[in-house]
């Protein structure tokens, strides 16, 4: 057998080898990958490579080779998954840059770190001044983490105590112009209600790139034709607005008439009203 | 316009906002909103029935209004 067959064989054997069982030996996405990672797999990429050009002629010395760099990994990860102390040897542990506050000068040393490039990873972080970090790490991986100060972390609405709506993620109906069946069936909902409302937009499902209805069924369309102006689901704003028009009315007539009984009624049906609004309130405009 | 035919206004929008609130209680997925939705139909309703009692109220005591 001529060399080139060999090396045509082996190089299919190795391609076949290595992607199939890094596979199964699940690596991790590349931007993951530790130190140790990262030469591990260098290894086996040359080892194969090695095999494949026919530099080892002997096929099974550098099987043997592959195997071990391929099955040691394995076993490592299983005992740090186990272990954690095995853990913190092989992948490091994460190291407090900022506490309270202020540097740890001693800890941002040890990691071969200076001022200059810690303050590159907190503006990486959108964190322009130290001043604002409460506190900060170094993960095992490089990265950095940030806690801002409380009066530095963004508004969440809990922190304002403001009622917000719980939202369940929107189906996608129609894609490229195809009605989906199943996303309508998990919102529970039928062809029959789509085509009403694609006849409500005046439009065909053809014209239709992409339509999404949210958690609380409207529809939200976008078209091939974008020269086409649609109309904007409106009508929670339009319900809000009609409910607040009508607690004013009550009001008012409240005021104007002369009959008691009728003056309570309409005061209680007021009242009644304002607490609907302030319920409905978070859901309608949100 | 007459304050009768005023609150009859008032009362038909009342309608079609509570029409409108159940058709979004039937539609939606999250049970907090659809909770949300049919108590405040429940508490229109209420609203509507006090309106149709004074509106009647209304064209009995002035009966020459009556269908405005």
């Amino acid at each position: 057998m001529s060399d080139w067959v060999t090396i045509i064989i082996r190089s299919i054997l190795m391609y076949c080898i290595v992607v199939f069982l890094l596979r199964v030996v699940g690596r991790k996405q590349t931007s993951q990958m530790t130190f140790s990672d990262f030469v591990v797999g260098i290894t086996i990429g040359a080892i194969a490579a090695l095999i494949s050009l026919n530099i080892i002629h002997n096929l099974a010395y550098g099987l043997i080779g592959l195997a071990v760099w391929l099955l040691l990994p394995v076993l490592t990860n299983y005992l740090a998954l186990k272990s954690k102390a095995f853990h913190d040897l092989l992948y490091g542990r994460q190291t407090v840059l900022i506490q309270h506050g202020k540097v740890m000068e001693d800890n941002v040393k040890e990691m071969k770190m200076t001022a200059e490039e810690l303050l590159a990873q907190l503006r990486r972080k959108n964190v322009f001044n130290i001043a604002d970090v409460e506190f900060a790490l170094m993960e095992s991986s490089g990265d950095v983490s940030v806690l801002l100060k409380p009066e530095k972390t963004p508004i969440t609405p809990k922190q304002m105590e403001w009622q917000v709506a719980q939202t369940a993620n929107p189906q996608t109906v129609i894609l490229d112009g195809n009605i989906i069946d199943e996303s309508l069936r998990n919102q529970g909902l039928t062809r029959n209600w789509l085509s009403t409302e694609l006849e409500k937009a005046g439009v065909t499902v053809e014209n239709v790139f992409i339509g999404q209805v949210d958690a609380s069924g409207d529809l939200y369309l976008d078209l091939f034709d974008d020269a086409i102006q649609l109309p904007k689901p409106t009508t929670k704003a339009l319900l809000y607005a009609t409910l607040k028009k009508c607690e004013a009315d009550l009001e008012s007539y409240a005021l104007a008439t002369n009959d008691q009984v009728a003056r309570k009624n309409y005061q209680e049906a007021a009242d009644l009203l304002l607490t609907t609004l302030a319920e409905l309130r978070p859901i309608l405009k949100r | 316009m007459t304050v009768a035919s005023q609150v009859k206004q008032t009362l038909a929008s009342l309608k079609g906002a509570q029409a409108t609130l159940e058709l979004y209680a039937k539609q939606t997925v999250i049970e907090q909103e659809q909770m949300a939705f049919a108590g405040s139909v429940e508490k229109i309703s209420g609203i509507i029935h006090m309106l149709e009692q004074r509106i009647s109220a209304m064209e009995f005591e002035e009966p020459q209004y009556k269908g405005f």
